[in-house]
């Protein structure tokens, strides 16, 4: 792969060509909020938390679907940037029923870190408190629609690792929704092979094992790279 | 009686109790007490919105309920997912869970008693209200108020030492507990004991002087006879964690023993009042009017045939002769039986710290749903608590029902503060010791209403008199 020049934050980079922002940001130290990107599958550019400016490009591009090309001039911390992600952060909260402190994924969740990391001390936006459905029919696991954001890891590990396309999406906007098979309870899937990877890619506690309560939930992300790794290695 | 004759005087808020209440006091032609009404305006439908939940989130939302007993909701909680479940919790675990509302009945105690309680005993009810508090307590006798907030923290400390979290406590899970205490932590628990042991003691000494002092009040003071359920031990003794529940009369006499918290409905019916968010249970069998019963220290202490340990046992005794062998039903004396539980709850965590198996990591036993009905109790500082549970197939909660300490006891709180108000008030002429002693007349039940706290007690109280047609007649307002 050929060698281009880009710029990150006033430093100068040589870096591959066919890279992600991301990517390249990620190799250099350079941290980039993310929370619908998932190692080992493919983005989609859902969550909005990793928009950088481009010199040249007047909107915000995130990320993690845009690759980088030569001379490319990237700014990732800006007061801008900073605005944004402060205003998206609030935005997820606001949108379904978010309450941490009785979460089974309260300490351990990527969406609370956020929270802490954009030093979210308010929403500054109405909330919507939908009335959302908490699925237990599967018999180990509970989908729990209010503290779902949407990202869609677990729709592209179902799809792309395990290969078993039980999770989907339904709806747009507000009302968009994870559904299993045809819209059909968790626990009536004729695709779901039970193999809990979707529990492991999920970053708050809409995915979770019934078998646990809060402060034993143990969510490793990190496998579905291990295990791609694995299966691009033949093993 | 002509109602166009009678006045009405507000007390609001109600300082120094935990929670938001309103006292109302009616009078009539004569300026003489005709009736009296604990209000309670907050609604917080934890029932409601548990539903179509997981019964395993249960033990993590309900401990939300009240940020003083929130390990007796949890464990409350657990006994319930572990009825569902059909499993019993790991020795050690139960061990830690019995330390766990150990330190949460020490702190709540140490709160009730020092914190909100000892300004009254210490000041004298006509003193300065504005320094009638906690801050009082601490220019005044900074000894006292030292130890008393050391107590509180040795209670706190004992959590977080467990948990990792000093109020709303996580790790008390269906099968035994997440966390394990380790040897450093028990250590570091055991050395706290004889210093809470004294500071137990010296409230215990000042609560017996104030009796003396003022003998005539504290016999007369809010009397009236009820019923009392309790747990106990399968010898009768005093029990907190783990027990059957039992009911005495007015003159002592068992009427239910060894009753498995699981049959509570059998026994405590519920009736809702227009007046209050506070539902008032009863005692089935009696009916609405006749079975008003009390839980809480003197319910706990009037039902127990003893105390477990030697030095609570000896105040038992001594509290035992001011009944003659009859249940004490001066509401006072709920200070001085929250001391002999205190006393009993350092004595007996020091035997459970020293007990070879308490570091053990043999913590919880695993399970999933098998039944759709769960019932768990445990006594709370405030008294006896029911968590019941029913689900579908998937374990998904279809119905909630929890019997809060406080809503057990809201019936005779209502008579008391009624004895008290004919006692003490006289016509719409306010003096602040008089409201002072119908407030504190509800701070001896120590209620929990909604579990926001008011230790400092510097809220000002409003009282106003309305006349039948709700014109206000007077309005004072106390800073």
């Amino acid at each position: 792969m050929q060698n281009i020049t880009i710029y990150i934050d006033d430093k100068k980079l040589e870096v591959e060509s066919g890279k992600t922002i991301l990517e390249v940001c990620r190799n250099n130290n350079i941290e980039i909020l993310t929370m619908c990107h998932l190692e080992g599958v493919l983005d989609v550019g859902a969550c909005r938390l990793c928009l950088v400016e481009i010199e040249g490009v007047n909107k915000l591009l995130s990320a993690c679907t845009t690759k980088v090309a030569a001379n490319m001039v990237i700014r990732t911390s800006t007061e801008r940037i900073k605005r944004y992600q402060r205003i998206t952060t609030e935005l997820l909260f606001a949108e379904r029923n978010h309450m941490c402190s009785v979460c089974v994924a309260n300490g351990k969740c990527e969406l609370q870190n956020l929270g802490y990391k954009v030093e979210m001390d308010s929403i500054r936006y109405p909330r919507l408190f939908p009335q959302c459905e908490v699925d237990t029919s599967h018999s180990w696991y509970v989908l729990d629609h209010n503290r779902c954001i949407m990202c869609t890891r677990c729709v592209r590990v179902c799809s792309e690792v395990e290969g078993a396309f039980n999770w989907s999406v339904k709806n747009r906007g507000y009302q968009v929704r994870i559904i299993s098979d045809f819209n059909t309870p968790w626990g009536e899937s004729t695709t779901c092979t039970s193999c809990g990877k979707c529990l492991h890619a999920c970053p708050t506690g809409a995915l979770w094992p019934k078998a646990i309560v809060q402060g034993q939930l143990d969510k490793k992300p990190e496998i579905i790279e291990e295990l791609m790794a694995k299966r691009k290695m033949g093993l | 009686m002509d109602s166009s004759n009678k006045k009405t005087i507000y007390i609001s808020p109600v300082t120094r109790i935990e929670g938001h209440a309103k006292i109302s006091i009616q009078l009539d032609e004569n300026g003489e007490v005709y009736d009296a009404l604990f209000h309670v305006n907050e609604f917080r439908g934890f029932e409601k919105f548990c539903q179509d939940r997981m019964y395993t989130e249960m033990p993590t939302i309900t401990p939300r309920i009240c940020g003083i007993c929130p390990t007796s909701h949890s464990l409350a909680s657990v006994k319930a997912c572990e009825m569902i479940q059909g499993i019993q919790p790991t020795y050690t675990a139960n061990l830690l869970r019995r330390l766990m509302h150990i330190s949460q009945n020490l702190s709540s105690h140490a709160l009730s008693f020092f914190h909100l309680s000892s300004p009254d005993f210490l000041l004298g009810y006509d003193s300065d209200p504005a320094k009638r508090n906690i801050l009082g307590i601490a220019q005044e006798f900074p000894d006292i108020a030292l130890r008393g907030i050391r107590l509180r923290k040795f209670g706190q400390e004992i959590s977080e030492r467990i948990t990792g979290k000093k109020i709303h406590i996580m790790g008390i899970v269906p099968g035994g507990m997440a966390f394990p205490l380790t040897e450093e932590n028990r250590k570091y628990l055991l050395e706290y004991i004889p210093e809470a042991i004294a500071t137990v003691q010296l409230g215990i000494n000042m609560i017996k002087s104030f009796h003396e002092k003022n003998k005539e009040m504290v016999e007369s003071f809010a009397t009236s006879p009820t019923l009392y359920l309790g747990t106990v031990g399968p010898d009768g003794g005093h029990e907190l964690y783990d027990g059957k529940l039992r009911f005495i009369n007015e003159e002592g006499i068992i009427l239910q023993d060894q009753i498995d918290p699981s049959r509570y409905l059998e026994f405590i019916a519920e009736r809702s009042v227009s007046w209050s968010y506070l539902k008032y249970p009863y005692y089935k069998p009696y009916g609405f009017e006749k079975g008003v019963y009390r839980v809480g220290p003197l319910a706990r202490l009037n039902v127990a045939t003893r105390m477990k340990t030697p030095l609570a046992q000896k105040e038992f005794e001594e509290f035992k002769k001011i009944g003659g062998g009859k249940p004490v039903h001066g509401t006072f004396y709920y200070h001085y039986t929250r001391l002999i539980e205190a006393l009993g709850d350092v004595e007996i965590a020091e035997q459970i710290l020293n007990d070879s198996e308490v570091t053990s990591s043999h913590i919880q036993h695993h399970g999933r749903w098998n039944y759709a009905e769960g019932i768990g109790s445990s006594e709370a500082p405030r008294g006896t608590l029911f968590h019941h549970y029913k689900t579908d197939e998937t374990g998904k909660l279809v119905n909630v029902n929890l019997l809060i300490a406080t809503g057990q006891n809201n019936p005779s709180m209502n008579r008391s503060v009624l004895e008290v108000a004919k006692q003490y008030v006289k016509g719409s002429n306010i003096e602040e010791g008089m409201l002072n002693r119908v407030e504190s007349t509800i701070r001896c039940y120590d209620p929990c209403l909604s579990c926001s706290t008011h230790a400092i007690g510097n809220m000002p109280m409003e009282i106003e008199i309305f006349d039948s047609k709700g014109k206000t007649v007077k309005r004072v307002v106390r800073n």
